[in-house]
């Protein structure tokens, strides 16, 4: 789907969207809370456009946020998220930690954001090919190596 | 890793920005690999070797710590 999107505009189009399903989420929720729908409905077209002019800014922050990053702006985002990946899980297990000792019923929230992130990891090894056994060397050398002379 | 990307594109009169534009990448890319900040991938370093018409290992010196990250 994103394909269809120009590339400046992707990042900007994914946070209006959250910003407008995080507004309509306290709207309709209703009670004496439904205003915070109002600055969420404001904040996320704001956070669109300033994503969208910082795209077309001569930097890496601008790079990444047009989505034409190259492949060392495209590392530094991948070491930035795998940071803040691991912060979030020692957060979510400080926060189960707690929500054990002091008896709390909302433990399952950071059980589930550990175990989504444990999944997560062990599907990037399967995805990115870690559990791949290759080929044996012998096998894979036998038919090569033999000498032309001898053949 | 010391590298002459630096000294090949001035001795070309390439600005970085010409340089970045003609291996698709950065300005930024160019700044950190001129500085040795950012060691590039192999299909990076062939590409700047052959822009240069230069062989890899004359491009980028392995034994060389002068400008390592």
């Amino acid at each position: 789907m994103m394909a269809f999107i120009p590339p400046r505009l992707r990042k900007p189009a994914v946070i209006a969207a959250a910003g407008v399903l995080f507004g309509a989420a306290w709207l309709v929720r209703g009670g004496p809370l439904w205003w915070i729908s109002i600055p969420a409905l404001i904040a996320a077209p704001a956070r669109a456009i300033f994503l969208y002019w910082g795209g077309g800014q001569d930097t890496d922050a601008g790079a990444l946020a047009a989505s034409h990053a190259d492949e060392r702006q495209q590392l530094l985002s991948l070491r930035s998220r795998a940071l803040a990946c691991n912060l979030a899980v020692i957060a979510a297990f400080i926060g189960l930690t707690a929500a054990i000792a002091v008896k709390a019923a909302w433990w399952w929230p950071f059980l589930v954001i550990l175990g989504i992130a444990g999944l997560g990891y062990l599907l990037g090894l399967l995805n990115y090919g870690v559990t791949e056994a290759g080929t044996p060397d012998d096998v894979d050398t036998r038919h090569q190596t033999r000498s032309p002379v001898n053949s | 890793m010391r590298n002459r990307v630096r000294e090949q594109r001035t001795q070309r009169g390439l600005s970085q920005a010409e340089l970045a534009a003609a291996l698709s990448v950065s300005r930024q890319t160019v700044i950190s690999i001129e500085s040795g900040r950012y060691l590039p991938s192999l299909p990076l370093a062939f590409a700047i070797a052959r822009f240069f018409d230069l062989t890899v290992d004359k491009m980028f010196d392995p034994d060389d710590e002068e400008a390592g990250p």
